[in-house]
């Protein structure tokens, strides 16, 4: 005590000379250490936070639904290899490890990667797929026994991002390729397994570079100060930023082992930019530029890689593929130089290409109509936080493979019509989905399928015509005592009024009206007059009834132009709508999403698959088979001439006013599609329903190539042979006679003995039939 | 003196924030690990535990136990059939009109409809069975292939009290092949199972619309049908799908 305070003494002469300058300098440098070391402190809390806890934020990763691979299975060999492109598989001469296929012309060798599904874990497995013709023929392991059913990982379609937009995939460092580690040392650090942070050869030549030049321009950093700079800190270059830089290195090896560093490391480091997003660690670089997952590169992808961390942008090999060559044989050298790959791996690794894939296969915008679905389902369940980063994983059932055929079908369909004028201000939208589950496999919401905007699909609300029709004649076939499929039906011209003293006069497409016709031929022929006819007879309320049992949730007045389709409805409701009709008479709410996993893989949610039965089997089975006319002798017809005449369909065309949207809503067993053209000003369009949307619609179908529709026949129907001129009951044997499905007990009583006018060819109902029976 | 003591208070001040955590038992956790990709399994056998217990994938050559009501029953070893129920037919051609009309067979059309030749394949009778006993079905219930698979990795979940992944294997082979009604029987059993009778009700009845042909299907289908009525209060419901089931057998 009385020490220290002796020099402070203002009595004593400054006579001792040094002795106050070096206790001042104590003090100062005392003070100094307790200000470091508070400060150390400090930062050491930050280093630890930071690492210790979430060391990231992950958005969640949208996959599509997994390549399922059966006996029997309908899936043709060019498909599958399309699949197997997606994901990245290698093709090589001999499948040979996870990610790799060998094609020997019916036959596909490929190694799985294994995936952990909500149902449980699909191994990596040898399988040996045969095909034959456009079905899968053979299904076996390598070694001959035969797998019942394998499935393949899903394709990674779209993440949800944060704002700040930064994604990875993390990995661990005991997933890493061979040469990876070794390759960042020896390119970044080679003192890294030897110093404690920092590295004070490497700092001296920096200070000696940076001296010498004036400018602060080689870093000398470690790999661990990298990581510190990029996790904790700003990019300003300064010698204070310099200092704490290399403090929280420090710290950061006081606490943590190397391994443990390089990991974080691995996970950490930017290597590119893919529009918006900032693509961080090797793990997701490596899906973003060979798509393949990080374990399964080869040397020269792994040099390339390591390459690309002194300069993400200027090395990006997707703009410079000369550069990023030119780096990445450098990198080879250095391995051949300290000893990491020999000198033939480098000479062969250098005769590799890049190897990077066309564009970022995971961009974010590649399917933007079906994630903007995904978006919407989630966000009615988590938090936008939850979605954005804590790694969730969703699985969707969407088809890839379907998209890329509806998107096919869109710009084919639009070049093919061209010629037409005011074709080009058209936009079209699209749904597809499976109508025995439920689930939606593809979406379209612009002409131009990857531009993220106005999700037609889901938002664009227009009149929905024609489409609206099943309704009206299902409400009519629900009653069988008063209507069947052959009731007569007027289709003359007239007009009511409605409660607010208007006029309703509708008329028919071609301005004609066609006498009477059978209650089949109005829905066939799309017959405004008979349909109106029919509505108004079973009451605009009830039709309305009929659309909201079909899981039309939208509220409609009952005018009676209604009936002809004035409702306004999306391309997805329109979807739910004859999703209905298709699956039988139950209803199912359309799912996106069948299950949510958390980051670690373990279950989080389940969207079960829900059906309600809305209709009596036998009313849908009367109802499919007039939609079957539709397209056998109807305004759908011409989808047979580039579809096979064996493809049994059902649909329904739909023209709102002045042709200002041009619909199609139809299916196939297991395929239901839903198109809609129109001009987002609501303008007039060259198209009717039958000649724009019907067309895309067709060459969708051609492409997709779906199983015939099929509904098993339910009890209560029976097929009874009538008069196909009169609709009166006839026998088998008796010429015109047909046979016609109905309720049981509506049927005509049977005909007796044949009127004995010959064959009644030339009718028009004849002319069905006979399409049908072909 | 105390220019000693201030040092060494700084320097434990530092070494107590620097030890907090002792190397070796670092406190990391990594609430953010594996997306993706790292659940691929690497070549070396992949590095995640899931923590949730899952039971065994299928096995295919494992019989199933029998819960209650139908039993999917394994075609004997060396009857293997390639062909999967009813998934998709191989050859699409046109469709038939015809039905099979199981009940009063109505003589105008019974007569002259065509036998079904719709994409529904019965998959021939394998010898070596077991035979039908044990409340089991007929022979014509026999599955195989991925839907067999599927059902009995389902059968195993459900076992294991792992309904959520019962459900979600069910709903699998359902994809497979959307026309068994085995696999919507299945499905309205687990939902049975779930507590939730309403949709047990209606994949049985949906079930039903497919099962044609099928007797002793179609009574364990109204069978639950029943079971679901009673669960939602409607007796008389269920005594009505109780007669249905009796006269199905």
């Amino acid at each position: 005590m009385t020490r220290t305070r002796t020099p402070r003494t203002p009595k004593k002469p400054p006579s001792r000379g040094l002795s106050p300058w070096l206790g001042w300098a104590i003090k100062l440098s005392l003070v100094g250490l307790v200000v470091l070391a508070g400060f150390a402190v400090y930062l050491d809390a930050i280093v630890q936070e930071k690492f210790s806890g979430k060391r990231w934020t992950i958005p969640a990763k949208v996959y599509a639904r997994p390549l399922e691979l059966f006996v029997g299975q309908k899936l043709s060999k060019d498909d599958f290899l399309t699949e197997l492109d997606a994901l990245g598989y290698r093709r090589e001469s001999v499948a040979n490890g996870p990610g790799a296929a060998a094609v020997n012309g019916n036959t596909v060798d490929l190694n799985t990667r294994g995936f952990q599904f909500y149902e449980g874990m699909e191994q990596a497995q040898p399988v040996r797929v045969r095909f034959s013709g456009d079905y899968v023929a053979e299904l076996s392991a390598t070694n001959g026994s035969k797998l019942s059913v394998v499935r393949l990982e899903p394709l990674l379609i779209g993440g949800l991002y944060p704002k700040n937009l930064e994604d990875r995939i993390l990995i661990k460092i005991d997933q890493v390729p061979p040469y990876l580690l070794e390759t960042l040392v020896a390119v970044e650090d080679r003192d890294f397994y030897h110093h404690f942070g920092v590295s004070p050869k490497s700092i001296a030549r920096a200070i000696w570079v940076n001296g010498s030049s004036g400018r602060m321009r080689q870093g000398g950093s470690t790999l661990t100060q990298q990581l510190v700079k990029n996790f904790y800190l700003t990019n300003e270059r300064s010698l204070s930023r310099k200092l704490t830089e290399a403090m929280m290195a420090l710290l950061l090896e006081l606490h943590y082992d190397k391994r443990e560093i390089l990991e974080a490391y691995l996970n950490e480091v930017f290597v590119g930019q893919d529009g918006q997003r900032a693509v961080h660690g090797f793990g997701l670089a490596s899906q973003f530029f060979f798509s393949q997952p990080l374990a399964e590169l080869k040397l020269h992808q792994v040099a390339l890689l390591v390459g690309m961390v002194k300069g993400p942008s200027s090395y990006n090999p997707r703009r410079y593929p000369e550069r990023a060559l030119e780096r990445r044989n450098l990198v080879l050298d250095v391995l051949q130089e300290q000893g990491v790959a020999t000198a033939e791996q480098v000479e062969a690794a250098k005769k590799m290409p890049l190897g990077v894939t066309k564009r970022g296969s995971l961009a974010d915008s590649s399917f933007p109509g079906f994630l903007d679905l995904v978006k919407r389902q989630l966000r009615e369940d988590y938090r936008d936080e939850d979605l954005t980063e804590e790694g969730l994983r969703i699985f969707t059932s969407f088809d890839p493979i379907l998209q890329m055929k509806a998107e096919a079908s869109v710009n084919d369909t639009f070049k093919r019509l061209a010629g037409r004028k005011g074709s080009e201000d058209v936009e079209a939208a699209m749904v597809v989905t499976n109508p025995e589950t439920g689930e939606v496999q593809a979406m379209i919401g612009s002409r131009q399928a990857s531009f993220a905007g106005f999700n037609r699909a889901l938002d664009a609300v227009r009149p929905i015509g024609s489409l609206i029709k099943p309704a009206v004649y299902l409400t009519a076939l629900e009653k069988p005592s008063q209507y069947t499929l052959t009731s007569w039906l007027s289709d003359e011209s007239f007009s009511v009024k409605g409660a607010d003293g208007q006029v309703w006069k509708p008329q028919n497409y071609d301005r004609r009206s066609h006498g009477t016709v059978f209650l089949y031929q109005g829905l066939a022929h799309s017959y405004n007059l008979s349909t109106a006819r029919l509505g108004l007879a079973v009451g605009v309320p009830n039709v309305l009834k009929t659309l909201a049992r079909l899981g039309v949730s939208r509220e409609f007045p009952a005018f009676p132009s209604m009936l002809l389709g004035a409702g306004g409805m999306t391309p997805i409701e329109v979807a739910t709508m004859y999703q209905t009709l298709a699956n039988g008479g139950f209803n199912t709410p359309m799912r996106g999403i069948r299950s949510v996993l958390t980051a670690e893989g373990e279950p989080l949610k389940r969207y079960p698959f829900q059906i309600q039965q809305r209709f009596d089997p036998a009313s849908i089975y009367l109802i499919q088979s007039a939609m079957q006319r539709v397209m056998r002798e109807g305004t759908g017809s011409s989808v047979y001439n580039v579809l096979p005449k064996t493809l049994t369909l059902a649909g329904k065309t739909g023209t709102s006013n002045d042709s200002r949207d041009s619909w199609f809503a139809g299916f196939s067993q297991d395929l239901l599609a839903v198109v809609w053209l129109g001009r987002d000003d609501n303008g007039k369009t060259p198209f009717t329903g039958a000649t724009g949307a019907l067309q895309v619609w067709a060459s969708f179908m051609r492409k997709a190539d779906p199983l015939p529709l099929d509904m098993p026949q339910p009890d209560n129907i029976v097929q009874a042979w009538v008069d196909s001129r009169t609709g009166q009951g006839s026998d088998a044997g008796c010429p015109g006679a047909v046979q016609m499905p109905y309720i049981r007990g509506s049927e005509p009583p049977p005909g007796a003995a044949c009127a004995g006018e010959g064959p009644a060819s030339g009718e028009s109902v004849m002319d069905w039939v006979k399409g049908w029976m072909n | 003196m105390n220019k000693w003591l201030i040092p060494a208070v700084a320097a434990v001040a530092l070494l107590s924030g620097c030890s907090t955590v002792q190397r070796g038992s670092i406190p990391v956790v990594d609430a953010g690990t594996a997306v993706s990709n790292s659940e691929r399994i690497s070549a070396n056998g992949g590095f995640r535990q899931t923590t949730v217990k899952r039971p065994a994938q299928a096995q295919v050559q494992e019989i199933p136990q029998g819960d209650s009501g139908v039993v999917v029953m394994v075609p004997g070893a060396g009857a293997m059939t390639s062909t999967p129920i009813s998934t998709t037919p191989i050859t699409p051609g046109p469709v038939s009109s015809g039905p099979i009309t199981p009940g009063p067979i109505d003589t105008t059309s019974g007569q002259s409809a065509p036998i079904n030749q719709g994409s529904y394949s019965m998959p021939s009778t394998p010898s070596g069975i077991p035979s039908a006993s044990s409340g089991g079905l007929s022979a014509d219930e026999q599955l195989d292939g991925p839907v067999l698979a599927l059902l009995t990795t389902a059968q195993q979940q459900q076992a294991s009290g792992d309904l959520n992944g019962a459900s979600s294997s069910l709903e699998r082979a359902q994809r497979v092949a959307p026309r068994e009604p085995q696999v919507l029987y299945k499905l309205a059993q687990v939902r049975m199972a779930q507590g939730d009778a309403a949709q047990a009700e209606q994949f049985a009845q949906r079930g039903l619309t497919l099962a044609n042909g099928r007797p002793a299907l179609q009574a364990s289908l109204w069978d639950l049908i029943a079971q679901a009525r009673e669960k939602q209060g409607d007796s008389a419901g269920a005594a009505q799908a109780r007669q249905k089931a009796k006269v199905s057998l």
